[in-house]
């Protein structure tokens, strides 16, 4: 249900009388076309960039399709194919680490940041563009090419740790132990968009609170989890959605650090890179399809599940 | 359960980016107007659009050899399409299915018959291929049809780096009568008296080394069947791999994996962290200004110590295909004739696209070359009487070898499986990627 015919519910409600009731509704339809009238370029814009390909994808899925040769029709077969496929269940595996490890440590990271610039210290905007920086450049390719460079056997981060004396050998990139854990890391250093958010959210909360927390004597540490914490759940829930939502389709950062083959051995072998694999190089467009749906529905379930659990620990305050 | 508003526009802009996921794999073939981009004739022109990926001086020579075709026939408007490896092949396959394919394709090897058993490439048999090189006109054929000429001749090597090996205060070895055996020794030897970390590097990378390997066991990579070879081939390819690595030949693990990606400027021999390392023919040029030292083309080795029994072949560095649904075949296979056929284009682009395949094209061009080209056209001279016959293109799925020997043999080396698993499963998974 949309917001629009939500809020005419509530006034269809409030009216008594049949007269009242048509005028209201009359208004309402009035509403209702000029909210839509407001929504129409979003809406052509749904329909005919997310909503024809969309569903031109579900049914591509449908069908044994290489790009260059009409797509034959296989009915489930493309998805029937998932179960015994040892590298998508690898490939999931790596998402999943990626975004159950990656996200939580990326919003920590976040919101400890945007607590301490909030502490109103001088040339905090300077302090906020420095640590969005890098959310503006983590995806880039200039990034993961450098990334690479810093974790190889001979890379910076070896360097650094001969220096103080620890014998350095591994391969942080190189060896399939640890690949994955490198770009998590630089997953967790892109912490700047969610942070930005919070230091909003954290603005919003009245100093208030924290005067009358203070004269009755609350430590910081419960004034950080009886005032700041529940005052800003509605943001942590915000990013948390959004950010797990961005981190399944993570690509660009796999995709440059092993050269688009998910290496070494496969251990950063992510879905999005699996199904762009198994799409252009491999010329089986109605499989990626298929597996793009599957992300569809893994996406949506965690979504789904995240609303779920919402209502037990964000507080709206209304 | 009703939502707030809040939750509404948190679920429906978090839906809003899972969607653009799916505008992948979201567009069918032939849908729009069909025809060939920047096709048709336009203003009386007969128009052309010419794909090709490559470097800088590919670029420049390209757009040259587009501009003098143009001079010499005014009746032609041709529009160049240069691009990067990667991005190249999924624009291209992007393009022929909208049907907007470019007229004249620059094509690889490894994906030819993707293209050509789905016929998307024109039969190029009024193309005269007959001053060619024998064995040069074959790789282009699929299923009997020539669908690519090939625009140069290539041959996968060894390069030596002299400076290692003289750090090592080692000679450089006799590539006519060396064994695979003695490449391990060779290489452990190097590595350790000139304190490098590979004796040779990427021979993992290399399902063209493997080629010869497979064709010394009397196999094939492919045949018109499929799978040309089977478990033991692969096997004793991972065996010897991992006797290498065992001997420090050939690297560790860690230093294989990370090699794989790196670009040619930052790999191993280019940047003196090796003594020798796979690569192609034409690559010399590119390498010797990367590492301002021209290395030694050493001959891939045999089982038998005699290079005349290595089984190599000449390889099509690139070949030129044109699409099946351009709207002008006949100019589009007359751009290729004139560029395999007229001194013109080869006095522009020499041996930038590998050796030309034809001898009357080469002589004309030989005294041209730079010096790095003469050593390579000298070479791929040499080695005329050790070339075996041309192996067929891949089939389609048959270009995921590379990745699919890599992968697996990475798990070998580092001991995560044995190389009897390893090759086992390399093989079936080439085997389901052929069935496509």
């Amino acid at each position: 249900m949309s917001a629009i015919s939500e809020l005419s519910t509530i006034h269809r409600a409030k009216a008594k009388t049949p007269e009242e009731k048509r005028l209201l509704a009359k208004e309402a339809g009035r509403d209702n076309k000029a909210g839509y009238l407001f929504l129409l370029p979003w809406l052509i814009g749904l329909v005919l960039i997310i909503g024809g390909p969309m569903i031109a994808s579900l049914y591509l899925s449908f069908t044994n399709y290489s790009l260059i040769q009409a797509p034959e029709w296989v009915g489930l077969a493309n998805y029937a194919r998932m179960f015994d496929d040892p590298r998508l269940h690898k490939s999931l595996a790596v998402t999943f680490t990626y975004v159950l490890v990656g996200v939580p440590l990326q919003l920590i990271a976040a919101l400890a940041i945007a607590i301490l610039l909030n502490e109103g210290m001088r040339g905090l905007p300077f302090y906020r563009s420095v640590f969005y920086l890098p959310s503006m450049l983590g995806s880039s390719v200039a990034i993961a090419v450098l990334w690479r460079q810093m974790f190889e056997v001979d890379g910076l981060v070896n360097q650094i740790l001969r220096k103080f004396g620890i014998p350095a050998t591994t391969s942080w990139i190189g060896d399939p132990q640890y690949a994955l854990w490198t770009i998590i890391l630089l997953h967790v250093w892109t912490f700047g968009s969610p942070m930005v958010i919070f230091l909003a959210g954290l603005r919003q909360i009245p100093g208030m609170y924290y005067e009358a927390a203070s004269v009755d004597g609350a430590s910081r540490w419960a004034q950080f989890r009886k005032i700041t914490l529940p005052l800003l759940s509605p943001i942590i829930f915000f990013n948390l959605v959004l950010q797990i939502i961005n981190a399944f389709q993570a690509f660009t950062q796999a995709f440059v650090v092993s050269n688009g083959t998910g290496g070494p051995a496969d251990s950063t072998l992510f879905f999005t890179l699996y199904l762009y694999q198994r799409g252009f190089v491999q010329f089986q467009m109605g499989y990626a399809a298929a597996m793009a749906w599957l992300l569809v529905v893994i996406i949506a379930a965690f979504t789904a599940i995240n609303f779920y659990f919402s209502k037990r620990w964000v507080f709206y305050g209304d | 359960m009703a939502l707030n508003r809040r939750q509404f526009l948190i679920g429906a802009s978090g839906l809003a980016a899972a969607a653009t996921t799916m505008g992948l794999g979201a567009c069918a073939p032939g849908s729009s107007g069909g025809g060939s981009q920047g096709g048709g004739n336009q203003g009386g022109k007969t128009s052309l659009a010419l794909a090709w990926w490559g470097n800088p001086t590919r670029n420049k020579n390209t757009q040259a050899m587009i501009d003098a075709y143009m001079k010499a026939n005014p009746n032609v408007a041709i529009t160049g399409q240069p691009g990067d490896f990667t991005s190249y092949w999924d624009k291209l396959a992007t393009q022929t299915a909208g049907g907007q394919a470019p007229d004249i394709i620059q094509m690889d090897m490894l994906y030819i018959a993707e293209y050509g058993t789905r016929g998307a490439l024109l039969d190029l048999g009024s193309v005269d291929t007959s001053k060619f090189v024998e064995g040069t006109v074959d790789s282009g054929k699929i299923n009997g049809k020539l669908v690519g000429v090939n625009a140069g001749i290539n041959s996968a090597l060894i390069f030596a780096s002299p400076k290692v090996f003289e750090k090592a205060k080692m000679n450089m070895p006799d590539d006519k009568t060396w064994t695979w055996d003695q490449l391990i020794e060779i290489g452990a030897e190097v590595a350790s008296k000139a304190g490098v970390p590979f004796g040779v590097a990427s021979l993992l990378q290399s399902d063209a080394l493997f080629g010869t390997f497979v064709r010394q066991h009397g196999k094939e990579l492919f045949t018109e069947n499929g799978l040309g070879f089977d478990v033991p081939e692969a096997q004793a390819w991972y065996d010897y791999l991992l006797k290498g690595q065992k001997a420090k030949a050939f690297g560790t693990p860690e230093q294989v994996s990370e090699e794989q990606p790196k670009p040619l400027d930052q790999s191993a021999i280019v940047v003196g962290n090796a003594a020798m390392q796979y690569y192609n023919s034409n690559q010399l040029e590119a390498v010797s200004a990367a590492a301002g030292e021209q290395p030694k083309m050493l001959r891939g080795p045999s089982l038998a110590g005699k290079a005349t029994e290595r089984k190599t072949w000449y390889k099509a560095s690139m070949l030129w295909s044109a699409s099946s649904k351009s709207k002008n075949p006949d100019a589009a296979i007359a751009w290729i004739n004139w560029f395999a056929n007229t001194p013109d284009a080869a006095n522009i682009d020499l041996a930038e696209r590998g050796i030309p395949p034809n001898t009357e094209i080469l002589a004309e061009v030989k005294p041209k070359l730079s010096s790095a080209q003469k050593v390579v056209a000298k070479y791929i001279e040499d080695i005329k009487p050790e070339v075996g016959e041309t192996p067929i293109a891949p089939p389609p799925g048959g270009g995921t070898i590379q990745t699919v020997i890599f992968r697996h043999g990475i798990d070998v080396l580092f001991g995560k499986t044995s190389p009897a698993d390893g090759a086992k499963q390399f093989v079936d998974e080439m085997k389901s990627n052929l069935k496509v």
